[in-house]
């Protein structure tokens, strides 16, 4: 049975019933390696990248492929354009700032970045970009 | 929408840096989302009608204002016209109340009886 929550002096009453899924987090795969020609095994990462945010936060959608563009900075500002496939997860404020939860993100989006040898990889949780560049173990 | 997450520690634990503040509700992946969400939910009833969501079992009248379904059936017009879907104006409101409740924290909640609590004080 679960546990009935407390409320501690001076705290409001809560109005809201239970925790409600309301911080998305946006992943983007990347269908070509940085080189821009060079495709990858897009279905595969989509896959992968479900079965991550289902076990880690609970579910995840991958949308149809969209066009895309980046900037390559390190290679003299080459355009990159590729059509990633972008992957939405609801989560909790609670389960987004989880260690746990954010290593095993950080580590699948290391690996994609490694193994599909991307420049760059974007992550949107709530309203912030985030991108990982050093795909290190 | 405020989400009051701490980004210093999202960022330390996913080793990324922080590039600055996005959306990813509004726009196009917004537009984009909503289709895929028609798509994906709206379902034609065993019996035949109008496809909708099965979870929609609730019926209340909201009043609007006339602005507001001109604009929804601006919209819904327009996703008719790509063929996407059949959706009818008042599905398309009740895909964005869904939407935006979903999304409204408790801190946010807190903050529409404030005003109330201080009046009556």
């Amino acid at each position: 049975m679960a546990k009935k929550r407390t409320r501690r002096a001076g705290e409001p009453e809560r109005i809201l019933s239970g925790g409600r899924k309301r911080v998305l987090v946006v992943l983007f795969v990347p269908s070509v390696e940085r080189d821009g020609k060079t495709p990858i095994d897009q279905a595969c990462w989509v896959d992968l990248s479900l079965e991550m945010f289902g076990r880690v936060f609970g579910g995840a959608t991958a949308y149809p492929k969209a066009k895309g563009i980046w900037r390559d900075d390190e290679r003299g500002g080459a355009l990159v354009k590729d059509e990633p496939v972008v992957v939405h997860c609801y989560t909790t404020p609670a389960d987004i700032e989880a260690e746990h939860n954010l290593a095993e993100l950080g580590t699948f989006c290391r690996k994609m970045g490694r193994e599909a040898r991307q420049g760059e990889v974007g992550l949107v949780v709530g309203d912030e970009y985030f991108a990982i560049r050093d795909f290190g173990e | 929408m405020k989400t009051q997450l701490d980004m210093n520690k999202i960022a330390k634990g996913l080793r990324a840096h922080r590039r600055g503040k996005a959306t990813a509700s509004g726009g196009y992946f917004g537009a984009m989302q909503l289709l895929a969400d028609v798509e994906a939910r709206f379902r034609v009833p065993p019996r035949g009608g109008r496809a909708t969501d099965p979870s929609w079992t609730e019926r209340r009248l909201v009043p609007l204002a006339p602005r507001t379904l001109k604009r929804l059936e601006e919209i819904t017009a327009k996703v008719r016209e790509r063929g996407s879907s059949n959706l009818e104006p008042m599905q398309l409101a009740a895909l964005i109340l869904e939407k935006t409740t979903e999304r409204i924290s408790e801190s946010e909640a807190q903050e529409l009886i404030r005003p109330t609590r201080g009046a009556s004080q």
